[in-house]
């Protein structure tokens, strides 16, 4: 597995001050382009109709009535059947029933093999709702404008909020509806391609990461990462063998929960090994894992273990171990009273290396039905579906389908982990050779990224523009949500559960912080705007 | 509201079109100022292109005014509770075609907040005024034709029982006795009290239901005032009598110089609407700017 789950330590109190900070600014935003389009439709009389806007938007809010926005959803979601939405089935069954051809003899299970299947089943439900999901929400709304039927609904008691949720909550309904679906044939399709012997396979592991991972040199003295063996990724730091480096890592929250039902604490770990010399080829390479409370000046070794390479290893220590002679509970003995667990881990070879990064130890909790996981990455899915849901239809009310539909795709694509991560990279000053004119300034006349500019007033009003645009990326680096606490179906295709703090929770969170300003956009857009097809 | 209350107000409205980059394009209307009362039929009449539709969608809110003020049942346009008691026939019955008559009527009454039970007393009560076919009835509306969608567009926009009534071109698409039918019913709508304002082409239906009626040509108006007063002759006089033979006129002619005839009825002769209206249309293309308001605020 090589995605590392960042840490997520809910502070309650933070991360709903951060969360209301965004959703504020957000729907300031939001407001703030209202306003503006006030002004420069209406002119002066924009910011009074403006402000007259917001209170009738908020009586809405208290005559809001959920009978009509059942009957908008009903209408989206009977228009989105009787328009043919429910065709993409056809690709799907055909994409199913030829699959399994194409993805290896089901008689050589391997574990890698589980993971394309279950990927393959995630990817293709992912790819076939996302579209269909896309072009219901970005079309509705315009399609009913150019043909006026939202003529028959607006002259109706129907309030513009009504009219934007429903539409949300239908589409969103019709793409679960598709997702549920495709789901359970997936799911049956996974167990089905999978034969019975191989069946343990399909597993939900439970891991608790550690909080951080701290490396010791080989005289034994604190180091900022293990040894570089010429890895141009850097994903992984080695440790030497026979040496007194260490890797150290500090599990949280350990106590009777992280048990197994034999009453053992299990390590599992990924652990790479780096050879300097060939020796044995056959003969792995051995680590020993060591839990230590400095407190009590307490430490149990575990008996040297083979590397498993390019494989998981499962260590268990029993709850009961005996050092000198003298039995100890790990519970009791070697957690601390911050319920904290400190684990070394050294490699016993001379001359050898072993590579580990912070997710490649885990205490591995009792495992969980496969089914548990699986419907917990279609939730990611499905809270995907709605974030594109409410981004298109809010983006409907403002402009055309196709438009709408392109800019809904190049938010989602942005959202995506290599495409936000790069915009950090450029927010935050990573990336050499300047902004968006400079770059180009350089590129044209041959410069180094490194090499100095020259300083006259011409360059100075370079910078300030790309500082400006700088300034927007941010801007939209923070309105753009980051689609990967989304992907769930990373973890399980990789044989994990999907956690709830890193992942569910955020996601849960992104979602939820979209649909104020959404909604507000698109009543704004619906009120502002004349419902005429032009 | 009492019966002399004025259900619309309109005062000096006006509408610009503008393009995209917000230059003045077209004045749709200009300084539309009138009132209409609870309780009377009002036509809207006008060529192409002279406002009719314009003004109605400015007193629903969907358009919003460049100029001027509308106030409909007391409230401004954009109002959205306004609509509880509002009806509205859109010119093209720009209905969700995907949807049968039922689902169609149960879909607007949701919006009204109805009840199951209501929604399906009503929607039956509806499809059987408009006279829809039942075997039609869980049709598609795609697979209507066009006197069926007219149908059910007025179905839906009665489905409130609302107080006012606004008919875009009621009677297109419809067949004589379709259109029957509509006449009939906006007569029974001003029975029952409610107020209707209709746009359209056809003059015969206008002057066959409507109490007054105002012209608009060029986005301005024209003529306001009742049909049997305009349409009056001022100058003339009619006699009506039974059928007589040829040799009974030639006699009647010479009892008429004497005065002496048994004369049935004698009225002002009447022109059509169709001679009045191309008349102000003719007179509105030779002399801009002039109006022949005759309105006295009356209703019968």
């Amino acid at each position: 597995m090589y995605f590392d789950p960042n840490e997520y330590l809910l502070n309650p109190y933070i991360s709903f001050l951060n969360w209301a900070v965004v959703v504020g600014c957000l729907t300031f935003v939001v407001l703030f382009i209202s306003m503006v389009n006030l002004v420069a439709t209406r002119g002066a009389n924009g910011i009074g109709i403006f402000f007259d806007e917001l209170g009738e938007m908020t009586a809405d809010l208290f005559h809001l009535s959920p009978r009509r926005i059942w009957a908008l959803t009903r209408l989206t979601y009977t228009e989105a059947i009787r328009r043919k939405a429910l065709s993409v089935f056809v690709v799907f069954g055909l994409l199913f029933m030829f699959a399994g051809w194409f993805m290896g003899d089901s008689k050589e299970i391997k574990p890698d093999q589980v993971k394309v299947y279950i990927s393959f089943v995630l990817t293709t439900i992912s790819w076939l709702t996302l579209p269909v999901v896309l072009i219901l929400c970005c079309f509705g709304i315009p399609e009913d404008i150019r043909l006026r039927s939202i003529h028959t609904v607006v002259t109706k008691p129907a309030r513009r909020v009504e009219i934007v949720l429903g539409r949300m909550i239908g589409i969103w309904l019709i793409g679960c509806l598709v997702l549920a679906v495709m789901a359970v044939v997936g799911h049956f399709w996974i167990v089905r391609q999978i034969p019975a012997e191989s069946q343990p396979l399909l597993t939900c592991r439970v891991p608790v990461y550690g909080t951080n991972i701290e490396f010791l040199d080989r005289e034994g003295n604190f180091a900022r990462s293990g040894v570089n063996v010429g890895d141009i990724w850097a994903f992984r730091s080695y440790i030497e063998g026979a040496t007194k480096a260490r890797a150290i890592w500090t599990f949280r929250n350990v106590d009777e929960s992280s048990l197994d039902s034999d009453g053992n604490l299990n390590f599992e770990n990924s652990f790479s090994a780096f050879r300097s010399y060939k020796g044995d080829m056959t003969r792995p390479l051995f680590y020993d894992i060591k839990l230590f409370n400095p407190a009590k000046n307490l430490a149990y070794t575990t008996d040297p273990q083979p590397v498993n390479e390019f494989r998981h290893k499962l260590d268990k220590i029993p709850r009961k171990v005996t050092v000198d002679n003298v039995q100890y509970d790990i519970l009791k003995d070697f957690v601390n009273e911050k319920r904290e667990l400190n684990v070394e881990v050294s490699c016993i070879d001379r001359e050898q290396y072993i590579g580990m990064a912070r997710s490649d130890l885990f205490i591995r909790m009792p495992d969980r039905p496969f089914w548990m996981g699986y419907w917990k990455a279609v939730l990611g899915i499905a809270l995907t579906l709605l974030l594109i849901t409410m981004i298109g239809v809010s983006a409907s009310t403002m402009v055309k389908g196709p438009i709408a539909a392109v800019l809904t795709f190049v938010i989602y694509f942005l959202s995506l982990k290599d495409n936000h991560q790069f915009m950090d990279q450029l927010v935050f000053g990573q990336v050499q050779g300047g902004g968006f004119l400079e770059s180009i300034y350089r590129l044209v006349m041959h410069m180094g990224p490194s090499q100095e500019l020259p300083a006259n007033p011409a360059f100075t009003v370079v910078k300030f523009f790309d500082w400006t645009l700088n300034n927007f990326l941010w801007l939209c680096r923070h309105v753009i949500p980051y689609s990967q606490y989304f992907n769930m179906p990373e973890f399980v295709s990789n044989g994990f559960d999907v956690p709830w703090e890193t992942s569910i929770l955020p996601s849960l969170l992104v979602t939820a912080a979209f649909i104020i300003p959404c909604v507000v956009m698109g009543y704004f857009a619906l009120r502002i705007r004349e419902l005429e097809s032009k | 509201m009492s019966q002399s209350e004025n259900v619309i107000e309109i005062r000096n409205l006006s509408k610009v079109y503008r393009d995209f980059w917000g230059r003045p394009k077209v004045r749709a209307l200009n300084a539309l100022s009138l009132d209409i009362k609870k309780g009377e039929v009002f036509g809207l009449l006008g060529p192409n292109g002279s406002g009719k539709t314009t003004t109605l969608k400015l007193l629903l809110g969907l358009l919003f005014p460049t100029e001027g003020e509308v106030k409909i049942l007391g409230k401004s346009a954009a109002d959205v509770s306004k609509n509880e008691r509002i009806g509205y026939l859109p010119e093209e019955s720009y209905l969700y075609r995907f949807l049968n008559a039922y689902e169609t009527l149960d879909f607007y009454g949701r919006l009204f907040n109805m009840t199951a039970a209501q929604r399906k007393e009503r929607s039956e009560k509806l499809l059987d005024l408009v006279k829809l076919a039942p075997q039609s009835r869980r049709r598609q509306l795609k697979e209507y034709s066009k006197g069926m969608t007219r149908r059910i567009g007025v179905a839906q926009a009665l489905i409130n029982d609302p107080d006012l009534v606004m008919l875009d071109e009621p009677t297109s698409g419809l067949d004589p006795l379709g259109n029957r039918d509509m006449k009939d019913l906006i007569l029974d709508l001003k029975a029952q009290g409610k107020t209707v304002l209709m746009c359209s082409h056809l003059l015969a239906d206008v002057q066959d239901v409507c109490d007054r009626i105002a012209i608009l040509y060029g986005g301005e108006l024209k003529v306001m005032g009742r049909v049997d007063e305009l349409l009056k002759a001022q100058d003339e006089t009619q006699i009506r009598s039974s059928k007589l033979s040829d040799a009974a006129l030639k006699e009647v002619q010479e009892v008429l110089k004497r005065h002496d005839a048994n004369v049935i009825n004698i009225d002002q002769p009447t022109a059509s609407l169709e001679d009045l209206f191309l008349k102000t249309v003719q007179e509105s293309r030779e002399r801009p700017g002039h109006r022949n308001v005759i309105d006295r605020q009356s209703v019968t």
